[in-house]
């Protein structure tokens, strides 16, 4: 065993080199490769490239982390899926009936925000008779959350976002990147709240969606107030005759986080 | 396709998300198209939930992914068919984002960046399917479509050209 070892070709160890980084070589196999290292000068200074090439490569090389931007798309992608499969499968449903379990719950969700709103009335100085502010607004973010619904423009870049307001809603709304504070732009879309179209920048955190509307109110500016209705947090805040009201299920330590970052950009 | 469908999904495949799109950026080398291309390989993934056989999520993802990859390449690259895919060269990363320029400011990191960058993709998917995921050969052979003996040699010249492009000198390492 011994003697053939040491007519073998340097070769046939060079195409074991790898695989002895590697760990894939049983033990026996091992140390025979070890023993013809410690006697191959020119195999051992193979071996010792190969080694250190591997150490800076794994240490160096990055490891991404897939952006929340991307795990909300792809999110919202495979409910859309669903969506269409139920309808594909079920043609002659009434369309009700498509939307999936978790939508149908969020719709109920709704209902229930809308008939327990005469109880909360008074909760954010709504006017009397018309439905208050938190009530549209759940609305619509609950609706911006179904399939389809979140974005009319998308965009990653505030300064696609922002142009794309123009001519759509009678108001600039800030658009700032808070990329850096980790709360990444999704995009952009018109709503209709208050009686108005009005602009809606929306962030993302995680697989959380922050919708920020705003809208031209007079008076003067006021510091961020919070409130929640239905498991879903509302901070309003009131700014250069803009009133803005963040929506989101974010947690609300996050969703001030938030609201403090959008204020001082 | 049901939503506790979507639940398994999430819960069985979802997790190697960063995985994937670490592969998808290495192969693609722009961070806009690897996230185009791991939604493509999710969703695609997802339609064939119900052939997954439950063996590893991980590398049924990647190679996916991977094929995703592929395609991509071929579809955004007017000179795709005309460059073999082996021997292509490659421009290298241009994606001038602010923070990844940052985050790779280090010198040593930028040069293993620019040497893993330089090489053709076949070499690179192994390199990063092995050094960076830490998957078996058996693994990787899944994976990239190709029989063990393959993964093993394109690793073997995959690593020899990295030593040069990283100036690792037989002599210093010894």
């Amino acid at each position: 065993m011994s003697d053939e070892k040491s007519d073998m070709p340097c070769d046939r160890y060079r195409d074991a080199l790898d695989a002895r980084l590697d760990g894939v070589l049983l033990p026996d196999e091992a140390r025979d490769v070890d023993q013809h290292l410690a006697t191959c000068a020119s195999c051992a200074r193979e071996y010792a490239m190969l080694s250190e090439t591997q150490r800076l490569v794994s240490e160096n090389l990055m490891r991404y982390a897939a952006p929340d931007v991307l795990k909300a798309r792809i999110r919202g992608a495979l409910s859309e899926t669903v969506e269409r499969t139920d309808s594909a499968r079920t043609p002659r449903r009434a369309p009700v009936r498509r939307v999936p379990a978790w939508w149908r719950q969020l719709a109920a969700g709704i209902a229930i925000a809308a008939a327990s709103s005469t109880l909360t009335y008074s909760a954010l100085g709504t006017r009397a008779g018309s439905p208050s502010a938190t009530d549209e607004l759940l609305a619509s973010h609950v609706r911006s959350l179904m399939p389809g619904h979140l974005t009319d423009v998308v965009s990653t870049n505030q300064h696609n976002v922002k142009p794309w307001f123009n001519g759509r809603v009678d108001m600039s709304p800030s658009v700032p990147g808070l990329d850096s504070a980790g709360f990444p732009l999704v995009g952009g879309r018109t709503d209709y709240v208050r009686g108005r179209a009005v602009p809606v920048v929306v962030y993302a955190r995680r697989q959380h969606m922050i919708n920020v509307y705003a809208w031209p109110e007079a008076g003067s500016a006021s510091t961020p107030r919070s409130s929640t209705r239905n498991g879903y947090h509302f901070v309003t805040w009131r700014g250069d005759g803009v009133e803005y009201w963040a929506v989101s299920d974010l947690n609300t330590k996050e969703l001030d986080e938030f609201v403090a970052s959008f204020r001082t950009k | 396709m049901t939503q506790g469908d979507v639940e398994r999904f999430e819960r069985v495949v979802l997790p190697y998300l960063d995985d994937a799109y670490t592969l998808a950026r290495y192969l693609l080398r722009d961070e806009h198209d690897a996230q185009d291309v791991v939604q493509e390989a999710s969703l695609r993934a997802f339609r064939y939930f119900d052939g997954y056989s439950g063996g590893d999520a991980k590398a049924w993802l990647l190679a996916i992914v991977r094929n995703c990859s592929l395609t991509w390449r071929h579809r955004h690259r007017a000179d795709a068919h005309t460059v073999s895919f082996i021997d292509g060269v490659d421009s290298p990363a241009d994606d001038g984002n602010e923070a990844d320029t940052a985050a790779i400011e280090s010198s040593e990191r930028a040069r293993v960046q620019r040497a893993i960058d330089a090489l053709p993709a076949e070499f690179r998917e192994v390199i990063v399917l092995r050094e960076v995921q830490e998957l078996s050969y058996k693994e990787i052979s899944d994976v990239a479509g190709v029989p063990i003996g393959t993964v093993m040699s394109r690793l073997a010249r995959a690593r020899r050209r990295l030593a040069v492009l990283l100036g690792v000198d037989a002599q210093e390492a010894s």
